[in-house]
């Protein structure tokens, strides 16, 4: 087994952008997804990410550290998996069920973890 | 991979002190959070040291987005079931010394304060709280997986878990002192550690489960009949049959049934069919002991125990007769750990009472008197010895040695 860290970037968010009926239903799917990945025993590890994100960047030899500078796409959050291969993470990253919601794009990273440990 | 009991355990205490403290956060997740927490609260309440946590889950406990799943999952019955198996499994590693594992099992897998397993056990808190340290830190030392044993290992491993379980129903059940309520949970306790054994989807040769499972149900069914009112003990032949479990005893030849289609006969296969023939006799009088001596004969083929040996003594003097038993237990008497057996000299002697040879049966009580480990045997004998010497007083019976030397 690999390990895969899937980087969960939406448009708008679920807290402002659903109806309640709409977030009630995106909850539910959502728990049941990673429950379902929790029993299957490939969830390693998974946290949405909050608001107030910083980027340090480095230009002619100084440090800056601004803002994260968030159009209208954020980055919602990581699920750190493990699975057989890339397709196997790929197929496991499409049936997230925020798809179903926003607007959403999912990358998909290998992880050069250590086997065996 | 961390053991659970200590260290999975915290993180979700950990957790949900967490939770409790900070309340619920701001942003509008957090009712996440608290369905979670309430959930996990009322459970922890409910199952207190029942069950254990899996590491591998708890620390998604601490995630938003997966808190809410992950306690779902860890209370999901399935999971409960699996990790009272995995938990089993460890407690039982044949390097944690049988004391240990018996009260590890209770302590972490059955709820018992220490307390309670001290006054199961005849010893104090401090006693018992040595031998959970020790195993815990056996546990730690040796790296002893939280899992069930894969493969072929798990064959020999299940032994060992089902010796312990057995061990674990002796305490609570041939012990004559204690508190008879925690005695009879024990008993309880072991039958339904076995029964989570033969429930599980991962254990294939179930013969032997089911074998221990009946005869740990077969005894139990005659739990509460065997004091009388004042707490003595009384035999068999005493008990008032009517004040048996049939319901308990009803389940437990069930088992027996099912555990019959097999081709490897456990001690316990033959050791729930000695204790069905006991049960399915109307009286004491009507007990089939030619069917229970064949039984003990091929018990003693697969375990020559000092225990196993004495009963088919029992057995034999009931078919054959007390003077052919008499000089069947004077033969075991040159085995070394016979030797120096108590229950070896009370059976003698009670074969002895049979006879009406009282002088004969006060040499051998005073025997096992000198040798018997606690306290309430040696009580127990005791009166004995005072009913033989008040029968020799009547003056039938010739004095024996030992009746003069005591010098009453």
């Amino acid at each position: 087994m690999k390990d895969f860290l899937l980087i969960l970037k939406t448009e708008g968010s679920v807290w402002t952008d659903l109806s309640p009926e709409q977030l009630q239903k995106h909850i539910e799917n959502g728990g049941a997804y990673i429950g379902n990945l929790i029993k299957e025993g490939i969830l390693k590890n998974a946290n949405p990410i909050g608001k107030g994100s910083r980027l340090i960047s480095e230009s002619n030899g100084v440090l800056k550290d601004g803002p994260f500078n968030e159009s209208k796409e954020v980055v919602a959050g990581y699920f750190h998996i493990v699975a057989k291969d890339m397709d196997e993470a790929v197929a496991i990253a499409k049936a997230n069920p925020i798809f179903n919601d926003l607007p959403t794009k999912i990358e998909v990273h290998p992880m050069m973890a250590v086997q065996g440990i | 991979m961390d053991l659970a009991e200590d260290v999975v355990q915290d993180s979700l205490i950990e957790a949900i002190k967490h939770w409790t403290y900070k309340g619920i956060p701001d942003n509008p997740s957090g009712w996440l959070f608290r369905v979670a927490k309430n959930k996990a609260l009322n459970i922890i309440n409910r199952e207190k040291y029942k069950r254990q946590y899996s590491s591998d889950v708890a620390h998604l406990l601490q995630s938003e987005w997966t808190a809410g799943p992950a306690v779902n999952h860890l209370f999901s019955e399935k999971e409960i079931l699996d990790d009272q198996l995995r938990m089993m499994f460890t407690c039982c590693h044949p390097s944690i010394s049988p004391d240990s594992q018996v009260a590890l099992i209770l302590k972490t897998l059955c709820g018992f304060s220490i307390p309670e397993i001290a006054k199961a056990f005849l010893t104090n808190d401090e006693n018992i709280n040595k031998r959970l340290v020790r195993a815990r830190q056996k546990i730690r030392e040796s790296k002893i997986p939280f899992e069930i044993p894969p493969g072929k290992s798990s064959k020999s491993r299940l032994q060992t878990v089902l010796e312990t379980i057995y061990l674990l129903f002796n305490e609570g059940y041939s012990a004559s002192t204690g508190t008879d309520l925690i005695r009879y949970e024990v008993c309880e306790e072991a039958i339904r550690l076995a029964e989570i054994i033969a429930a599980h989807e991962l254990i294939e040769e179930k013969s032997t489960i089911y074998a221990l499972l009946a005869l740990m149900q077969l005894n139990s069914s005659r739990f509460n009949a065997r004091q009388d009112t004042e707490g003595n003990i009384l035999t068999l032949e005493q008990q008032n049959r009517s004040l048996w479990d049939f319901a308990l005893m009803k389940e437990g030849f069930i088992n027996l049934d099912k555990s019959l289609p097999t081709n490897q006969i456990s001690i316990y296969h033959i050791l729930a069919t000695i204790s069905s023939y006991h049960c399915s006799a109307p009286g004491y009088g009507s007990t089939d002991w030619k069917s229970i001596l064949t039984l003990y004969d091929r018990l003693v083929e697969i375990d020559n125990s000092p225990v196993a040996l004495l009963n088919r003594a029992v057995a034999l003097s009931k078919v054959e007769g007390a003077k052919i038993a008499i000089e069947e237990l004077q033969k075991l008497q040159n085995i070394p750990s016979l030797k120096t057996y108590h229950l070896l000299y009370a059976v003698m002697a009670e074969f002895y009472i049979g006879m009406d040879q009282f002088g004969q049966a006060a040499d051998q009580l005073q025997k096992a008197i000198e040798l018997a480990p606690l306290d309430a045997e040696r009580i127990f004998l005791q009166k004995k010895l005072a009913n033989c010497n008040e029968k020799i007083f009547k003056g039938n019976v010739p004095f024996s040695n030992s009746h003069l030397s005591l010098g009453h």
